[in-house]
């Protein structure tokens, strides 16, 4: 092919394809699929046969040509890929593609060399694990080109330099020493039941957002990916920036989180929450960011246990969230619940004292150590899936050993704590009991 | 530690700093620590009693607290002397006692302990089981890290 037609070829691809071409290959036939090489790794591409024998060299080494005076080693694909080869006629010319890596020149026999191929580096797609004839390892990814798949090669990691150096003697199995990082990476993915989007959806919303797919909310996570599927259709699944993670989260949320509860919900934790006969109540609620859910839980405990001595320690890792906690201040319209336990401030409405005495706003991360007496109640909503799946179970552990025999854990509406707990909620009310 | 508490300290410390060296102080990143940890060189310590329990510790290198006691009593110290290590003993009672006036006026009841100074090379603080907040402190003459460890009395 001269570099002419070479020219015509690209420009033809690139008026097919509007996207920006960055990565160019040529593609050849192998035993009845489509391959390509980088461009970049290709010195050229040439017509031979009659290669010089070179006795005792490995199956795949074909002999060694002379390329204009420089003698390179010939290496039959077919064989290296173990794939079955077909006897040749001694005089037939075979078509050879000229690599290049680093300063080592050799030829690679392939069935056809087809053309150079412009494509945009981005619609490169990670090869699947389960890809077939090949090891994945010696595959840099697959693109769509003219309808027609091509599985791109990465030659650099096929000959690597050593290699390449006496590539007569070496095997391929040499090149299976440790497993590349792709490799690990496919495991991981394969893993997964086998959906890398799920996975890939998981990942995402870890790095965007903190949020951990774990047991906790699992349940969650495979409704709405269903759901997520059923409107994305299966193009556009990946989650390609922070609002697209926020999205799917939507529905994650439990009612009013991160603010005071309305009529409704508070009235719904009043009756979820269990008989209390002790004379004082120890609450914890980890993570109470702003703290509008600890003083809404505050209120609900006076109204449930009006005689009873409660104390909430709330606590936050992010300090000027809490910072503000203590000291806040409601406007008129807050709901008629919580009125009662009001008093009227010089900038609008506060909680009476009684309320305020009750909560121990901290700025406290959950993960050191904490000296809370044993608890009756944790107040945890939406807050221990956005703790790393480790730090999860360390603090579920925690909740488990903190809390007094009947005591309950108020989690998300989305949320579930695993084993050794059952469920103590109502209606829209997340509760767990601690098994005995 | 209750978030109450927190701004006292750190006010204090700020304003204590800035008198006594009659120059600029910024306030650093304020974060939580729970591991144990190792000390600049010069550390004064002052215990909290009374509603509370904890200690307030004055961390700093030995360079620093030379400089700051040198500043504080008007005249170059050589080494760390007595008047030096008794220097730095009352700045950690100044800081500890203002921000203690405070929050007796925020109605919070604290009692403080005479502070103790220890001295010496690769010392290491270790409580793990207690979260510390570090309060660090860059002065013209170097940096102190205030180590603020209080709970509430179960």
């Amino acid at each position: 092919m001269t570099a002419q037609t070479e020219r015509e070829t690209e420009a033809a691809e690139s008026a097919k394809r509007a996207e920006k071409v960055d990565f160019k290959m040529i593609t050849f036939s192998l035993a009845g699929k489509e391959y390509g090489v980088d461009i970049m790794n290709v010195k050229e591409i040439a017509k031979a046969g009659r290669f010089t024998y070179v006795p005792n060299a490995s199956p795949f080494v074909r002999g060694v040509y002379n390329l204009r005076g420089e003698i390179i080693s010939v290496i039959d694909l077919r064989i290296f890929f173990h794939l079955p080869a077909e006897r040749k006629e001694e005089e037939a010319l075979e078509s050879l593609i000229i690599l290049k890596i680093d300063e080592h020149v050799f030829g690679v026999i392939v069935d056809a060399i087809d053309k150079v191929v412009g494509i945009a580096s981005v619609s490169i797609q990670p090869p699947h694990p389960i890809f077939g004839d090949i090891n994945v390892k010696y595959i840099k990814g697959i693109v769509e080109n003219g309808g027609k798949l091509y599985i791109i090669l990465d030659v650099e990691k096929i000959f690597a330099p050593e290699r390449a150096e006496d590539a007569p003697k070496a095997g391929p199995s040499d090149a299976r020493g440790a497993p590349s990082p792709r490799e690990a990476e496919a495991a991981v993915n394969a893993g997964a039941g086998g959906d890398i989007s799920a996975s890939f959806v998981k990942e995402t919303l870890a790095a965007f957002r903190g949020f951990y797919v774990t047991g906790i909310n699992e349940e969650w996570f495979a409704g709405r990916y269903a759901e997520w599927k059923a409107v994305r259709k299966d193009s556009d699944l990946q989650l390609k920036e922070a609002s697209e993670a926020d999205e799917f989260l939507e529905g994650f949320w439990s009612p009013d989180t991160g603010a005071l509860w309305d009529d409704d919900y508070a009235s719904a934790v009043e009756a979820a929450l269990p008989p209390i006969e002790a004379k004082s109540i120890n609450v914890w609620n980890p993570g109470c960011g702003k703290g509008y859910e600890t003083w809404a839980l505050a209120c609900v405990m006076r109204k449930r246990y009006p005689d009873a001595r409660i104390k909430i320690w709330a606590n936050d890792s992010d300090l000027l969230a809490i910072s503000m906690a203590p000291n806040m201040v409601f406007p008129e319209s807050i709901p008629e619940y919580y009125r009662p336990f009001t008093a009227k401030g010089r900038n609008g409405l506060v909680f009476a004292q009684a309320v305020r005495d009750s909560i121990f706003f901290e700025f406290h991360d959950v993960m050191n150590a904490n000296t809370l007496p044993p608890l009756d109640i944790i107040l945890c909503r939406d807050m221990l899936s956005f703790v790393a799946p480790i730090d999860q179970k360390r603090l579920l552990g925690d909740f488990y050993d903190k809390l007094k025999p009947n005591g309950i854990v108020l989690c998300g509406a989305s949320e579930r704590l695993g084993e050794g707990w059952s469920p103590a909620g109502t209606g829209a009310v997340k509760a767990f009991r601690r098994d005995q | 530690m209750r978030v109450e508490y927190i701004n006292p300290f750190v006010e204090a410390a700020f304003n204590v700093l800035r008198e006594v060296l009659q120059s600029d102080v910024k306030r650093g990143e304020l974060y939580l620590k729970s591991t144990s940890m190792p000390v600049m060189g010069v550390a004064a310590i002052v215990g909290l009693a009374g509603d509370v329990e904890g200690r307030v510790l004055f961390d700093m290198d030995k360079p620093t607290a030379l400089k700051i006691a040198s500043a504080m009593n008007n005249e170059e110290l050589a080494s760390f002397d007595d008047l030096a290590k008794a220097t730095i003993t009352e700045l950690a009672n100044m800081i500890t006692a203002q921000a203690i006036t405070k929050l007796h006026d925020l109605g919070f009841r604290f009692d403080l302990t005479p502070p103790a100074i220890f001295t010496g090379d690769n010392m290491e603080v270790s409580n793990a089981d207690v979260e510390a907040l570090i309060v660090p402190m860059e002065t013209g003459h170097g940096k102190i890290e205030i180590n603020v460890a209080v709970r509430e009395r179960a």
